[in-house]
């Protein structure tokens, strides 16, 4: 599903929005400045430099599988988008975008009849009866052999056998990152833009480029938008552990498109669209847009199956009685065309209230493509500004699409199996070319409403949160003919985001106080990037925004205390008396943190501190046996910190203060793998793969306490400091069993700033942490050293070079960014444990 | 096939209709129109994330973008 990324840009599609920038217009919307509804939007147009942070958090509700278990957690997602747009120089834009979702839990996978499934020995879920003999009647109705009360065998088409299901499966968490740009130059009339970006997860590798122009006539009333656009994918799904023996996979295996584990595709995507957008009149605009698209290659979803029923009606098996048949029931990979053209077409038209300063937005988009779909979405929004930077918008749409013309919820074949000489499906010989039983190719509608709300500060800061619930029904379609009940399911979205409008900003806060300079000097000089907590902010109202990105990366040799240890050892010692199976490969940590920050008074400084975390890494199997690489990832939230700084001591060249705050558990301590992330030990077929290990888990479960002490020292262009901070776990236990260990880090540093916007640190960092206290109190199972409680924690000596620059002037003044690299320089590890390659801190950073 | 060819003429012959029903805006009449309630896709950070959901979930595309990415979404 090729998602397009409609990034941002909300003033740069309203032509008139943009318009007022350096044009002739320019001199008449000054004269009309004194207008006081065109000072709003001049100030809106004002908005070139921009952040945002985004975090969006989607939940699936649970499927009904009529009566048949299921354990399995429904989808969730969890996404991270952060973009910043920047005015290079007077018409040159660049917009960057950085996307992250995790995702994890269970998706259908195929489709059949209950009386065709096998429910679990373990309970956990079923499955398709695949490869076995079933018992049906003329019309493909499963049939079940029974005694009768006379004793004699009868063959029943049981209630409730016929009604269909889907056979789930349940994915461990996944985390997909894309990295975009977009360079624009702007002429008084026109624009024009180019980007391109990746987009990468295990499975999935994408690159895309694009280009875009937009030309204004008719006195800027007219606005004609085109774009095109090429991406290309690597697809390399693994084969579903848990779906193995249900699923034949021959037809990939024949076209040779896959290895033995994989299934190896590529696809391009092109699309081309033009547009127009016309001003009706003062209060109204319509926009309309016509999209073409072209895919070609594996269009296929990987990890969806078709499942076959083969029914001989010449049978004579002497078994069973007439009308009583013997059919063969076979799961596939699904198979779509390798190509697929699409024209989407998109209208959206704007009507202002003027009663209410609010404005509807009615929307429409008719889509059709040769697949056999067309689509229908009609979507409402109403827009309401409030009092007091306040708005809301209540949000209704409706979609209904047709099914594909090869969309089945199964296939029935009243034929023997075409065979191939080793008894596997002959795929050349069906009647059939492609098949797909994916609900997005079958016919349904969904409904959804939700509302956003934002706040907006008067210091360029708008807060932002919305809520969606999403219904899909087959009983929605528009006309009816829609799939039926079992594949209804319904999902909710909530998202909250930050922005800032950086050229508010420092616009707004260069106009006649020296206030701003002398935070320029005070960060210039600040502590390295890494060290949390490192100044308060100076007056009572002030106000920080920033965002701070941590990167750790362990990697190299097994290691026991200070010293490198042999595989062999790690096997026999490492996972107390049972000895490991596998060491990890590598381990690589990422946090996103956001870093908001207010005074009340001129003592106190109160911060808020949320988290996003995403991990991964390997296992690799430690002395023979199977020589698979297991990767795991896991992400989503972490845990939120909520503090106060108190300045102690604050004269010139000298600042002493202290932070006192927690961390709320926001972030997971029970996520579990999947049954088959471990399937090397012969434990595929229970329900869940226990619980990944602790240091894989987004967040410590325990509300932590965090203190600390910060001193600031500058002379001349010298700059010294120190901090000793620790986190202290409140509880002996996690919901889960475990508590993490105790962390006491002490540093010092010293630095010189070698410009009035550069700075460069060096630091020294002791740290001490325990080891996990308890354990998981549920399944978990230990295969590598990172399962066993005591290989967590140790001495650390590390050293930090840092640098730090603040731009001293233009539409950015004021922002700073710093960066350091932490590296290691001795380990005492407790247990057994991976050797650490060092840390990366970033971090920007504006006040006002 | 040919419900839609209906449906296509109609929405087109709308928009010409909706295009010919337009009044001459001088560039000072144009405050209301700048205002950020009035942009094509406002509140846009939230939109990029619906719209990504739809797309992951519906057979057409989520928006007529251009932009390309997105990733599998096969889930």
């Amino acid at each position: 599903m090729a998602v397009t990324d409609q990034a941002k840009h909300s003033l740069k599609e309203n032509p008139l929005a943009e318009s007022g920038i350096s044009s002739s217009l320019q001199a008449l919307t000054l004269a009309a400045l004194a207008l006081p509804t065109l000072l709003d939007s001049t100030i809106a147009v004002a908005a070139d430099d921009e952040m945002s942070f985004q975090y969006g958090y989607y939940q699936e509700g649970k499927r009904d599988l009529y009566g048949l278990p299921n354990q399995y957690k429904p989808i969730r997602v969890d996404s991270l988008n952060s973009s910043t747009d920047l005015k290079l120089a007077d018409r040159i834009n660049l917009s960057l975008n950085y996307i992250q979702d995790t995702w994890s839990g269970a998706t259908p996978i195929t489709t059949a009849q209950k009386g065709f499934m096998v429910e679990s020995l373990s309970g956990a879920s079923s499955h398709v009866n695949t490869g076995n003999s079933i018992l049906v009647d003329k019309d493909f109705n499963p049939l079940e052999e029974s005694y009768s009360d006379a004793g004699t065998l009868q063959y029943l088409n049981q209630a409730g056998d016929n009604q269909l299901v889907h056979m789930l499966t349940s994915a461990s968490p996944e985390t997909r990152k894309q990295v975009n740009a977009k360079l624009g130059y702007e002429w008084d009339e026109a624009a024009m833009n180019l980007g391109g970006g990746v987009s990468a997860e295990p499975d999935y590798n994408s690159y895309f480029i694009n280009a875009g122009g937009r030309w204004d006539f008719n006195q800027k009333l007219t606005t004609l938008n085109a774009g095109l656009s090429f991406t290309n994918s690597d697809i390399s799904a693994y084969k579903m552990p848990q779906a193995s023996g249900y699923i034949d996979y021959s037809r990939q295996q024949s076209s040779n498109v896959s290895s033995d584990s994989q299934i190896i595709g590529n696809r391009q995507d092109w699309s081309g669209s033009l547009g127009l957008t016309q001003v009706l009149n003062k209060h109204a605009v319509i926009s309309s847009t016509g999209t073409f698209m072209r895919g070609s290659g594996y269009l296929s979803n990987p990890y969806k199956a078709a499942t076959f029923i083969f029914k001989d009606p010449n049978q004579d098996n002497g078994l069973y009685p007439k009308g009583v048949y013997q059919a063969e029931l076979i799961s596939a990979l699904e198979n779509r065309p390798d190509l697929r053209n699409q024209f989407a077409w998109d209208t959206k038209y704007v009507q202002y209230l003027s009663g209410i300063d609010g404005a509807l937005h009615l929307g429409y988009q008719f889509f059709i493509d040769d697949w056999g779909i067309n689509s229908h979405t009609f979507d409402l929004a109403w827009e309401q500004p409030l009092l007091a930077g306040w708005s809301v918008t209540p949000k209704f749409r409706y979609y209904s699409q047709s099914a594909a013309d090869f969309y089945e919820p199964i296939y029935f074949f009243n034929q023997k199996k075409p065979e191939t000489p080793s008894h596997s499906i002959d795929f050349g010989k069906l009647p059939i070319q492609n098949y797909s039983s994916d609900q997005r190719l079958s016919g349904f509608g969904a409904l959804s409403g939700g509302i956003s709300i934002s706040k907006s500060f008067a210091k360029g800061i708008q807060l932002n949160a919305g809520f969606e619930y999403y219904s899909h029904a087959g009983a929605y379609k528009m006309g009816g003919g829609g799939e039926n009940a079992y594949a209804d399911f319904d999902y909710y979205l909530v998202n909250a985001g930050l922005n800032v409008e950086l050229s508010a900003l420092s616009s707004r806060t260069f106009s006649g106080n020296d206030h701003h300079a002398h935070h320029i000097a005070h960060h210039a000089a600040g502590a390295p990037s890494g060290v949390m907590f490192e100044h308060t902010l100076d007056q009572a109202g002030d106000v920080m925004v920033g965002y701070r990105y941590m990167y750790g990366r362990q990697a190299g040799n097994m290691m026991q205390g200070d010293s490198n240890v042999s595989d062999s050892i790690v096997a026999q010692q490492a996972c107390g008396n049972s000895g490991c199976s596998l060491r990890p490969g590598y381990m690589n940590m990422h946090m996103h943190m956001l870093d908001l920050m207010y005074a009340p008074t001129d003592w106190l400084t109160l911060m808020l501190m949320p988290q996003f975390v995403d991990m991964n890494m390997t296992l690799e199997s430690l002395g023979g046996g199977d020589s698979e690489i297991h990767r795991h990832s896991t992400g989503g939230v972490g845990d939120l910190g909520m503090y106060a700084l108190f300045k102690l001591f604050d004269m010139d060249g000298h600042h002493l203060h202290t932070a006192m705050g927690f961390s709320a558990p926001t972030g997971e301590a029970d996520i579990k793998l999947n049954a088959g992330a471990h399937q090397h030990e012969g434990s595929s077929n229970s329900a869940d793969g226990g619980y990944i290990h602790y240091g894989m888990q987004t967040g410590s479960g325990t509300w932590d306490f965090k203190p600390s002490l910060t001193y600031n020292g500058q002379y001349a262009q010298w700059l010294w400091g120190g901090q000793i901070n620790g986190t202290v776990r409140m509880e002996s236990q996690n919901d889960t069993g475990y508590a993490f260990g105790d962390i006491l880090q002490t540093s010092a540093w010293g630095g010189y700033q070698l410009t009035n916007w550069l700075s460069a640190t060096i630091r020294g960092i002791y740290t001490v942490q325990g080891t996990v206290r308890h354990e998981f109190n549920g399944y978990h199972p230990r295969y590598a050293n990172v399962d066993d409680p005591g290989n967590y924690g140790g001495r650390f000596w590390d050293v930090g070079f840092g640098i730090r620059a603040v731009v001293p002037s233009g539409n950015l003044a004021g922002n700073s960014f710093g960066f350091e690299w932490l590296q290691p320089v001795a380990d005492d590890f407790n247990g057994y444990q991976l050797q650490r390659e060092g840390a990366l801190s970033a971090n920007w950073s504006f006040a006002f | 096939m040919r419900r839609t060819q209906w449906r296509l003429k109609l929405v087109f012959a709308l928009t010409l209709l909706a295009m010919t029903a337009c009044t001459p805006v001088q560039p000072w009449e144009r405050g209301v129109l700048a205002k950020p309630q009035m942009a094509l896709t406002p509140n846009t950070g939230n939109s990029g994330l619906v719209s990504h959901v739809y797309g992951s979930r519906e057979a057409a595309p989520a928006s007529s973008g251009d932009a390309g990415g997105g990733g599998c979404g096969c889930y």
